[in-house]
């Protein structure tokens, strides 16, 4: 067996730190650097015009990051209280025989590649909201959405069901010896105690759910304007992922209209980034 | 008194009489297992009872069936002739009413007065609990060394003061009967000594039965003496004379420090 040394064990370990930071700071870099002459020419301000038609140097930002927005906060009202109950259920009141089923099931949805998810979209979904709501064709920030929880259902539920399942037996006892019922219990004593896990859970979630690009570019529709008005979910629309993933084949390497896609990518970098270090700040110490 | 104070909803009325709490031929298995076997006693209305005995005589589990942790046994338990499996108000009103704390204080992320009041429903809490946060806390022989950090976290307090909080939280709830599983297992000879105070104090007015492994403190707690081995009761008596004069040669081996062998 392969005996290391505390002092190379810790070199591992720094190494590895290392590297992944490092990662990070080439990948910022890269896209800071590809993204400076869109930002050169056109300032931050840019990304509040609601404008965007490369052929014409217009470059507004505000539909797609809306459009995230929508997908994202439509994803996260779904997926966090299901993901919650799916927790609360797998974790405190079924058998564990059926506890070890729902958790391959989540953990089997959270393994299937995105492309998937995008296909069971287009196929089942756009055609049940285009009958059901009398849309146009179904591509919609909705679809974008009801898809994103599905992806994100499993990050959510896995991390909420670690959490529960780390509060001490010590402390549910002692709620129970206190005479308060399966409910207090619930409010009082587990969920506030999971809470830190169940937060970071959200919150790397809303980092995948940013970063997805496949299955919300399938059934969001990718039309670049603000939707009319601001809270109508049933338009198609654009998210920065699917813009990024539909126009970078078309974009010149070097050209305005390519730094502007990396500046896209680089704001969704550095927000799925502050999304990973405050889930990381918050995850619960053990 | 204790016992005539319960401001709990449909807690049935209690009328005393000299057995409180009786148990008949309880017994108990766990994973086919057995755990208890035909266990017999009863406790006075007020005064301590300690059961001691070697670990897996089955002591904690009989706690545990007392305040129905355990529902699985058989044999009757009853509480002023009402069979605690037909508690009107269900399970967790029982809990209430028969307080047991646990050998490992269990302390809720809260502030002190906080864990004190945890139990409590939410509109007792909402209202003005100074003052039963401070009779628990006199009670309970922590008043002294809390009363200037309140507010301040629980999980601050050294073991010994977690164990007399986790009796102020018990007490809190005002039950009728205490129920503890060595209370003073982990504690320096101070906090025992300030536990086993507030113990005879409350025992004026409660029965009280401790699970104990510390024989001294068997005889200084004085009261009635059971000694259980293998899930049965072996003798049960004063405990002064019991731990004089055992009549039964496993208690006599047990208080020898050898091992029992009831079989």
């Amino acid at each position: 067996m392969l005996m290391l040394r505390p002092s190379m064990l810790a070199s591992f370990v720094w190494l590895g730190c290392l590297t992944a930071a490092f990662s990070i700071a080439v990948l910022l870099w890269f896209l800071w650097d590809n993204a400076w002459l869109f930002f050169q020419q056109f300032g931050i301000q840019t990304l509040w015009l609601d404008e965007w038609y490369p052929y014409e140097n217009l470059y507004g930002f505000l539909p797609a990051i809306t459009g995230t927005a929508w997908a994202l906060l439509i994803a996260l009202l779904i997926a966090i209280p299901c993901g919650l109950a799916a927790a609360i259920v797998s974790s405190e009141i079924v058998s564990s025989t059926w506890q070890a089923w729902i958790r391959l099931s989540m953990e089997v949805l959270a393994g299937i590649p995105s492309v998937v998810y995008g296909l069971i979209g287009l196929w089942l979904l756009l055609p049940l909201l285009q009958s059901q709501l009398n849309l146009l064709t179904g591509h919609s920030l909705l679809a974008a959405g009801l898809i994103l929880s599905l992806m994100i259902l499993p990050t959510i539920m896995l991390m909420a069901q670690d959490a529960l399942q780390g509060v001490a037996p010590e402390q549910r006892e002692a709620a129970k010896l206190l005479g308060l019922n399966w409910n207090q219990q619930l409010l009082r004593i587990l969920l506030p105690q999971a809470w830190p896990g169940i937060r970071s859970g959200i919150l790397l979630a809303v980092g995948r759910g940013l970063g997805e690009t496949m299955a919300v570019m399938l059934v969001v529709g990718s039309l670049d304007r603000m939707p009319q008005p601001f809270y109508n979910i049933l338009e198609p629309a654009q998210t920065l992922t699917s813009r990024i993933g539909r126009e970078m084949g078309e974009a010149a390497f070097g050209s305005l209209h390519f730094s502007a896609l990396m500046a896209c990518g680089l704001i969704l970098a550095i927000v799925a980034v502050f999304f990973s270090f405050s889930a990381q700040k918050m995850r619960p110490s053990t | 008194m204790m016992q005539t104070n319960i401001d709990v909803k449909n807690t049935p009325k209690i009328h005393v009489q000299k057995d409180f709490l009786v148990v008949e031929q309880l017994s108990l298995q766990l994973e086919n297992n057995p755990i208890l076997n035909n266990i017999s006693f009863s406790l006075p209305i007020t005064g301590i009872t300690t059961l001691i005995g070697p670990s897996g005589a089955g002591k904690s589990s009989l706690l545990r069936c007392l305040n129905m942790l355990y529902s699985t046994w058989g044999g009757e338990i009853t509480i002023d002739k009402t069979s605690i499996k037909q508690w009107q108000a269900g399970e967790d009103n029982l809990r209430k009413f028969i307080g047991l704390i646990a050998q490992k204080p269990a302390i809720f992320p809260a502030s002190i007065a906080e864990n004190v009041t945890f139990g409590l429903p939410r509109k007792q809490r909402k209202q003005d609990t100074t003052t039963l946060i401070h009779d628990c806390l006199i009670q309970a022989a922590l008043w002294d060394e809390v009363k200037d950090r309140l507010n301040q976290p629980a999980v601050s307090l050294s073991i010994g003061q977690q164990q007399r909080l986790c009796l102020a939280r018990a007490l809190a709830l005002q039950p009728s009967i205490l129920l503890l599983d060595e209370p003073t297992a982990s504690l320096d000879p101070r906090s025992k000594q300030l536990i086993e105070i507030s113990l005879r104090r409350l025992a004026k007015n409660m029965p009280i039965l401790c699970v104990t492994h510390d024989l001294e403190q068997a005889k200084r707690l004085q009261g009635q003496l059971i000694f259980m081995c293998d899930g049965k009761i072996i003798e049960t008596g004063e405990s002064q004379e019991l731990l004089q004069n055992p009549q039964k040669l496993e208690t006599r081996e047990f208080l020898r420090w050898e091992v029992c062998d009831c079989d």
